[in-house]
């Protein structure tokens, strides 16, 4: 079903503009202010903690009229208005109510694993209550909805989309008003974690009545047509802005590749990534045609929860990365892409692992652009979701758990500007890690070390930030299930610098030698055996032999770089106190050059 | 009885100072010395002609910590971790606040990677200890410490939460070897879990432990110079002053003890006019802060972010819960390209500062709007000791706002300049909405206590903005902060990590580690308040099994656990608009608040109106009011000059120096019993 990109409605009456403001003050209040109740009742840490969900509102029509900030980048293209206008289709217009309250998580509409729900309520206009003006929406990350894998989504070998869980393809979970207990009952009964579930269905639905009352607030306050009409200016403006800033970037076509390792099953065919953008004018087109097929894997996603989003992502950290998301944000984008592709894969194709490739598809989208916006672009990052997920019985409350921890690593290296990090992939936002003592009080692990991990960064004028070392000694029998990517196409430099070390896992039981792992299902481990995790670093952008020295002996006697890298890589000859011989030095960056 | 409180601010240093004798209060200001702070603070005391001599007590509030953190220019310190893990501090939790910066970076961590070390030692996620810290190589860590000239060493364990005795052994041994460095750590800061919070925490007070060290004893030197013989007390970010040997550990304590004392006044009048529920509200140059204050106390959060939470770092402590907004007198006003218009976070600061005030400023801020509204007097600004420029005010609305978005015609500019405080004022409503709405309170239950130079300026609209029925501006809204810390009291805060069911056993042993609890405090409280009475209050973070985020639940001794679920569940539905009765509850943490009381002035000396006698003078100026859509003739008073009882009709201004109060045309005002002017709106709802 397509979304309307145009946000002009031609009857929109002008607004004056400290109305106009104000007005966008307040609505973009409400989802702020939903999204801060849902991570504080939200009973799952990938809620409240890795911020897996998506908070907004949009029109009758299923246009975004704005969503919150604070949720991960995933959610771009518009998730919410799809399953509005799923609804819509199904129900007819006069077949939802005000007080009614529909999920879905129909893999058909939003692309996305059977983990993902969206809830919406209607808003209705306040002087006229059966006229509904807008739908107040929240997707959240159940922690299980059935499946072959505890959590549902943990699997790197699923073949189908019915191994993944249970689909609620657009059910009302209120009827005017009234909870249907069957809709309840169907919940409870497919999913391992019922207590965590339903206490996230609560915090989900309170969300959307608050925000609806937030919203008819509003239209009381200023009139149901004000706020409209408000709405489609905000749109038009954000619209111009996107159309402005494609405007500076020169025309051309650009073009990159990259590729992820395997699908999980297919352990040695790689999914290939090659992205071609064409930049005419205020146009910005994204070209998916020669990516790889749909694989046997759950590496899939559908076109909007795949190569949509990936491209909306992209745009936006390339263009407008300060403007809030609605629906006139990505008016100049235009993303070519054939049916049948991993980005754009059937209604039943396995998708627990959807989100898996959209960094990398995101960081090769920027990685094209590095020539025609130089100073816009980073060197590749870690991408890689780097997935560890312990489950198993608490020795100590006799209770199934499983706990979800994912890589940070370095981000590339910049014009100007070393790469940050650590941090989660670009798809992720603001994403909390699980501190080491929660770890240790909740769940049989110890974590013997975790730092920095030297020489991890791609070398450059401007070198890529450093990735992660960790190691753990698991304490009482668990399952381990691993997910990373990323390592036969490391974190690539930009413009003469050098890749970054990919990540990978290394398990170690007791008694052998240490065996390495990329994506792994269900790995039994018991008392004793160890897991080593060690993330990637960033690529480096321009040469490593115009890296000053000085900068370079820092990260030596940081211990980011060693003296060896040093040498080798950026030609930077030190003393065991970390003094720059500058004769040496010289002589070798002039042999190298 | 003397008491003398000072507040060392951005830009000014406040004295407030109180003779039980005489019943007098001194009021005086000087410019901050930012090279050395304590020369302000003897200037202001100069100025007030004080007997230092004469002076019981010195409270003394100050943006020294803050200001080191922020600027950077704190001590040489080092970090001393457990093996395995001096990365914690700079790799901070992995999130970007800002999703789609590609560049996003924190802050650098305040001890860098070359100054971070690690120890073999190690106590488990239960408690156990599993290797003992070695004192041969503390020793000779300490050699490698005292080489590279090392001023402050912070000391952060992993699961010391849980047994703090390694790291108290190891802060031992590095005190006697390294004598005159400043050794910290993390458990006398915080007995939490979240290793990166902690970490961060007694990071940064080695930061700025040596500076407040030197800087507290420079100043307890020319106290006692001066003849002092009185208690010096510091104000803590927690709501109440400290001794100044607990300041001196703890200087992280004092992170935000400038907005405090604004708080701490509200809470004395609101009390003392026999208000429960109060919105204490400061709006200065560049933003404006809330803070709740129900039945004389004010909420903490255990969280605080230097710098903010996007690119900052959080301190573990007790801090008083303020919001704070960019939207301040020095706010300015801008379009962007898409001639969509904003009132801040920017400001004009001081300099140049709005454009009225003629020192080069050009783009249109808040306090232009009021003057261009007639609400400022363009003579009679700071008592007449400054003149505005109306005419450079109105232009750069003119030209800079209206004409581009089309408010032509001759009243366009006060059209202009009603919408850019209409929109600061939304701002503001929101902040206290965060306050107030959020959790799940109503603030049409509240009253707005309005100050700083421009709360009584804009009060009123916000008032009305929320439908609050009553707006109290308290004596002397521009010097409140420091007025506000001659009226605080002792207090200290205390909180553990405690994760059990809520059940009968684990009240028992929480009931033990508290009455523990309070017996340290109470010692605290007695070594610097000998006579005055001591209270407590006990609290304990309560959420549903599985949840994260938990609920502040006051804990009463008597009460049974299904009493405490009660009160749990209640605050959980106030502020949620659910709960659940059936969902298994545990506690998180717990916490006392002990307080120790202290001397202070009676309200009554300090009104501003003691020598009002007959009747005020008043004069008429044309002001904009957006009720009315136009000018109207508004009477203007001196707040000195209006007795206690007497009231008018608005529209009116009450001028005093370093403030207007403005009340609107619909409103009613009243001179109260403390001086206060109560403004009472007319609400429909």
């Amino acid at each position: 079903m397509p979304i309307t990109a145009a946000a002009d409605r031609p009857d929109t009456r002008p607004v004056d503009p400290i109305t106009l403001e104000i007005i966008r003050q307040l609505l973009q209040a409400i989802p702020d202010e939903v999204e801060t109740d849902l991570t504080r009742t939200a009973f799952s840490p990938l809620i409240y903690e890795y911020k897996d969900y998506a908070v907004g509102m949009v029109d009758a029509e299923g246009r975004l009229i704005t969503q919150s900030r604070g949720g991960i980048p995933i959610f771009l293209a518009n998730v919410l208005g799809l399953a509005v206008l799923d609804g819509i289709a199904l129900y007819g217009r006069n077949g939802i109510k005000p007080g009614d309250v529909i999920i879905t998580n129909h893999a058909g509409t939003l692309g996305q694993h059977l983990n993902n729900v969206v809830m919406y309520a209607p808003v209705t206009d306040p002087k006229n209550r059966s006229r509904i003006i807008a739908f107040m929406a929240i997707l959240a990350h159940w922690t299980d909805v059935g499946g072959r894998y505890v959590g549902s989504s943990a699997s790197n070998d699923t073949t189908e989309l019915f191994q993944e869980g249970i689909q609620f393809r657009s059910v009302k979970l209120r009827n005017a008003g009234e909870p249907v207990p069957e809709i309840y009952r169907m919940i409870q009964y497919n999913t391992r974690f019922p207590e965590m579930v339903l206490g996230d269905v609560e915090a989900q639905l309170a969300g959307c009545l608050k925000g609806a009352a937030l919203f008819e607030d509003i239209a009381a306050k200023f009139g149901a047509g004000v706020v409209l009409d408000a709405i489609s200016t905000m749109w038009a403006q954000s619209e111009a802005v996107a159309r402005q800033a494609v405007r500076s970037i020169p025309d051309g076509e650009y073009k990159a590749a990259s590729f992820l390792d395997d699908d999980g099953i297919d352990l040695d065919r790689r999914i290939e990534c090659p992205v071609t953008v064409r930049v005419e004018g205020e146009r910005f087109v994204v070209d998916f045609s020669e990516i790889s097929e749909q694989v046997r894997g759950p590496f899939n996603s559908g076109r909007y929860g795949g190569g949509i989003t990936a491209a909306r992502i992209a745009f936006k950290y390339l263009t407008t990365p300060g403007e809030l998301t609605n629906e006139g944000s990505f008016a100049p984008l235009e993303v070519i892409l054939p049916d049948g592709k991993f980005l754009s894969a059937s209604d039943t194709a396995p998708m627990a692992r959807y989100s898996t490739p959209i960094s990398t598809v995101v960081d090769t989208i920027i990685r094209a652009m590095a020539t025609a916006v130089p100073d816009r672009v980073a060197g590749g990052h870690h991408a890689s979701m780097g997935s560890h997920r312990f489950q198993g019985i608490s020795p100590h409350t006799g209770r199934l758990f499983s706990h979800l921890d994912t890589a940070h690593g370095g981000w590339g290296g910049s014009q100007g500007r070393d790469g940050s990090g650590p941090f989660k992939t670009l798809a992720h936002g603001d994403t909390l890690d699980v501190p080491v003592e929660v770890q240790e009080a909740l769940y049989p692990l110890q974590v013997d070390y975790f730092g920095f991990r030297a020489d991890s960064c791609g070398a450059g004028k401007f070198r890529g930030g450093v990735g992660l070392d960790k190691a753990y000694t698991i304490q009482h029998a668990v399952k381990l299930t691993l997910t990373f990517e990323r390592h036969g196409c490391p974190p690539w430099g930009l413009l003469g610098g050098a890749d970054g070390m990919p990540g990978y896992v290394e398990i170690q039981r007791k008694g052998d030698e240490p065996k390495k792992y990329l994506k792994a299902t269900d790995i039994p481990l018991g008392a004793g055996d160890r897991v080593f995790i060690h993330t990637g670093g960033g690529g480096g952008y321009g040469d490593p032999l115009e890296r000053d020295p000085e900068l370079v002996a820092a990260d030596v006697r940081k211990g980011f770089v060693t003296h060896a890298a040093a040498l080798e890589d950026y030609g930077v000859v030190l003393d065991a106190g970390f003094n720059i011989d500058v004769a040496k030095t010289n002589a070798r960056r002039g042999a190298a050059k | 009885m003397l008491i003398i409180a000072i507040d060392t601010g951005g830009t000014f240093t406040d004295l407030t100072a109180y003779d039980a004798a005489t019943g007098q209060v001194a009021y005086t200001k000087s410019l901050t010395t930012y090279d050395n702070l304590a020369n302000g603070v003897f200037d202001c005391a100069q100025k007030a002609g004080l007997e230092l001599g004469k002076g019981d007590v010195f409270k003394h509030g100050t943006t020294l910590v803050v200001n080191s953190l922020i600027q950077r220019d704190g001590a040489r310190a080092a970090l001393i971790a457990t093996k395995g893990f001096r990365d914690i501090l700079e790799m901070a939790r992995g999130n970007r606040p800002d999703p789609f910066d590609l560049y996003y970076r924190r802050h650098p961590a305040l001890i860098g990677r070359d100054m971070r070390f690690e120890l073999v030692e190690r106590t488990s996620g239960r408690g156990e200890a599993l290797a003992e810290p070695q004192f041969s190589e503390v020793a000779s860590l300490a050699a490698e410490l005292s080489r590279l000239g090392v001023e402050a060493v912070a000391v952060s364990f992993l699961n010391s939460y849980l047994s703090p005795r390694h790291e108290e052994m190891v802060a031992a041994w590095l005190k006697d070897l390294l004598p005159g460095v400043f050794v910290t750590r993390s458990t006398e800061l915080s007995r939490e879990w979240y290793e990166f919070e902690r970490t961060a925490t007694v990071a940064a007070n080695a930061y700025v432990g040596p500076q407040m060290s030197g800087y507290v004893h420079h100043l307890d030197q020319r106290l006692a110079d001066g003849g002092f013989r009185g208690k010096f007390f510091m104000m803590g970010s927690n709501g109440g002053v400290l001794g100044v040997k607990q300041a001196l550990a703890a200087p992280i304590a004092l992170v935000e003890s400038g907005p405090v004392g604004g708080s701490i006044g509200a809470a004395a009048y609101a009390q003392a006019l026999g208000i429960d529920n109060a919105i204490a509200f400061d709006m200065g140059g560049t933003t404006a802060k809330c803070a709740l204050v129900q039945a004389g106390r004010f909420d903490v959060k255990s969280v605080y972010y230097v710098g903010g939470y996007a690119r900052g770092f959080p301190i573990r402590g007790a801090v008083i819960d303020i919001v704070e907004v960019g939207a301040g007198g020095g706010s300015i006003a801008w379009l962007d390209e898409q001639k969509r218009l904003y009132v801040g976070p920017r400001s004009a600061g001081s300099t140049p500062g709005p454009v009225s005030y003629g020192r080069g400023g050009t783009e249109p801020t808040v306090t232009d709007a009021n003057l261009v509204l007639g609400r400022m007097d363009p003579e009679g600004f700071l008592g007449g000791g400054m003149s505005l420029d109306l005419l450079g005010a109105r232009r750069a609305i003119q030209e800079g706002l209206a004409l581009p978005l089309g408010y032509t015609g001759p009243d366009g500019a006060q059209r202009m300049a009603d919408g850019m405080i209409a929109i600061a004022s939304v701002a503001m409503a929101g902040a206290i909405k965060r306050i107030t709405v959020e959790k799940g309170l109503d603030p049409r239950d509240y009253c707005l206590f309005a100050f700083g130079g421009g709360g009584p300026l804009h009060a009123f609209q916000i008032a009305r903005e929320l439908y609050i029925p009553l707006v109290i501006v308290p004596p002397e809204p521009g010097n409140f902060s420091a007025l506000g810390m001659l009226l605080a009291n002792m207090k200290v805060d205390q909180s553990t990590t405690f994760v059990r069911a809520l059940d009968q056993a684990a009240l028992e042993e929480a009931a033990k580690l508290l009455e523990g609890m309070r017996e340290k405090m109470t010692a605290t409280l007695r070594a610097d308040v000998p006579h005055g009475a001591l209270s407590f209050e006990y609290f304990a973070e309560i959420r549903y099994r599985g949840q994260v985020h938990s609920v502040r639940t006051p804990l009463d001794a008597a009460a049974s656990p299904q009493d405490i679920r009660r009160s749990f569940e209640r605050i959980y539905r106030a502020r949620y608009g659910h709960a659940d009765s059936k969902n298994p509850v545990e506690i998180v943490s717990l916490s006392v608040s002990g307080y120790g009381t202290m001397d202070r002035p009676a309200l009554e000396d300090l009104a501003p109106n003691r020598s009002a006698s007959g009747s005020p003078t008043v004069r008429t100026r044309q002001v904009y009011f957006a009720e009315a859509g136009e000018t109207v003739a508004t009477s203007v008073f001196k707040r000195e000059e209006l007795p206690t009882g007497f009231s008018a009709q608005g529209p009116a201004l009450i001028e005093e120096y370093g403030s207007t109060t403005v009340i609107g045309p619909r409103d009613r005002f009243e001179i109260g019993r403390l001086g206060e002017i109560r403004i009472s709106l007319d609400i429909k709802n």
